[in-house]
């Protein structure tokens, strides 16, 4: 018997498959989409960081509807002081003005369009300031027409986004709107997936070095430190855990690093032998889940 | 890189569709599942279609998105989309998936779901999508050494699985492609 004979299928029993019109009509759908940063709404399982809400409330809110109807339905536009919003046929175009308004005048503006979205004000790191993040739909998306964004560029405004999104859509859906951490203050984490291959310090390769090694660099360089110990499942997931120093000894390996504000490295640590059992993967509340 | 974002997705699609599919259908244990991965691994590819690599190192990029999000399908991050729908019923009633998966059934595919995955990913890349050595490095990002190292680690667990299985001569059990 071969290795190859249990696989489930082989590629020659494909044959043919990509001009099947189920095949053809995916990729249609597909490249019917925008192509870049259209991103389509997934909570991703990772430990939650800190959340501070902004509340720089505008002093004065001014806010401009457009095409409301007779009888009081969405407007076609909406413009405040934060975003203006436009509604075209196909989705609608979203301009943040100012990334640290209070979340009330985004969602208001959202909701004067017809859509019915959470808005938190999120603290981020210095290049993702102003960004749309989103949408999330923490219940999971199954429902016609398509859900996401897609930056537009150049953008006059902090930030210039396509959002699609079908507004009769009944579960929750969050936005966040980027605005600078403080110093210190412990950043959002919404980046794409999780911190493979990443490195934090320019001109340091940390992949592959020994804790202790990446814990000297980064006093070195003025910066502290967390730990991220990454634990593999049989069933080929992963789970972060955020731990103490006390935790991590400093024979073992790292995996990748990634600033969690602006003076904090955090360290993805592979979990050593001596680490004990991995625990149940025990998600923490995100950004998204945190009271409206 | 002179093909307009749109014909060379199209080429990218049509040429890596089946070889994606047939990845995903291998580790899927569902064959409708199989459709919303394959649909989002596509996804990625169009929206980061000037990071794609051209000819064949595509399939290897394709395979290397392919199995991350396969790793978040398992982590529960699960969802159908309607794009998927019609797809998802071709493969739910496709007669070559109808029978379950052989590691459900035969002693040797017992051993082999009973590896760790980082293992059988191995074993099965070679066995199934029959990638040599640099193929499996610029895939998984590791230098061609440590899949061999690894490779090598894999087969003689495979082996040693197969033996306290009470299978006899293990290592006539060949990997197609290689010797075990």
């Amino acid at each position: 018997m071969n290795l190859a004979d249990i696989a489930r299928v082989h590629d020659r029993d494909l044959a043919g498959e990509a001009a099947a019109p189920e095949a053809q009509g995916l990729m249609h759908a597909i490249m019917s989409e925008e192509r870049e940063r259209l991103a389509v709404a997934r909570p991703r399982r990772r430990v939650g960081r800190g959340l501070v809400l902004g509340l720089a409330a505008t002093a004065t809110a001014v806010a401009i509807a457009v095409g409301a109807g007779l009888v009081g339905g969405p407007a076609t536009s909406y413009a405040n002081a934060a975003v203006s919003i436009k509604k075209t046929d196909e989705y609608f175009s979203v301009n943040i003005t100012d990334p640290t308004a209070d979340r009330r005048r985004f969602e208001e503006a959202f909701r004067a369009v017809g859509l019915n979205v959470t808005v938190k004000v999120i603290p981020v790191a210095p290049s993702e300031v102003g960004k749309l993040i989103g949408p999330i739909v923490p219940g999971g998306f199954m429902w016609h027409g398509s859900i996401g964004t897609q930056s537009i560029e150049p953008c006059s405004s902090a930030f210039c986004a396509k959002v699609w999104m079908p507004a009769d859509f009944p579960g929750r859906v969050v936005f966040g709107v980027g605005r600078p951490a403080r110093p210190g203050e412990p950043y959002v984490d919404e980046g794409p997936g999780g911190p493979e291959g990443e490195e934090a310090l320019s001109g340091y390769v940390s992949h592959g070095k020994a804790v202790a090694d990446v814990r000297a660099e980064l006093r070195r360089r003025g910066l502290k430190a967390g730990y991220r110990l990454m634990w593999q499942y049989s069933d080929g997931g992963w789970f972060d855990e955020a731990v103490p120093a006390s935790r991590v000894k400093g024979a073992w390996t790292v995996a990748s690093t990634r600033f969690s504000s602006s003076d904090t490295v955090d360290l993805y640590v592979t979990a050593g032998k001596d680490a004990g059992p991995a625990p149940s993967p025990h998600p923490q509340p995100q950004w998204y889940d945190m009271p409206d | 890189m002179g093909a307009d974002p749109n014909s060379r997705f199209v080429e990218i699609y049509e040429s890596a569709y089946e070889p994606i599919l047939g990845y995903v259908l291998r580790r899927c244990p569902h064959p409708e599942d199989a459709a919303d991965v394959v649909a989002e691994t596509f996804t990625i590819a169009w929206r980061r279609i000037e990071e794609v690599p051209e000819d064949h190192e595509a399939r290897l990029w394709l395979y290397g998105v392919a199995r991350r999000v396969l790793a978040n399908h398992r982590r529960g991050e699960r969802r159908h989309e309607q794009r998927t729908a019609a797809l998802r019923e071709r493969l739910a009633a496709s007669p070559a998936l109808a029978r379950p998966p052989e590691d459900e059934i035969s002693q040797m595919g017992r051993v082999f779901r009973d590896l760790t995955d980082d293992d059988r990913e191995l074993l099965s890349l070679v066995a199934w999508e029959k990638l040599d050595h640099g193929q499996i490095a610029r895939m998984l990002g590791i230098s061609r050494n440590a899949v061999r190292i690894r490779l090598y680690r894999a087969r003689r667990r495979f082996a040693r699985g197969l033996a306290g299985a009470g299978i006899d001569h293990p290592r006539a059990v060949a990997l197609e492609g290689s010797s075990l």
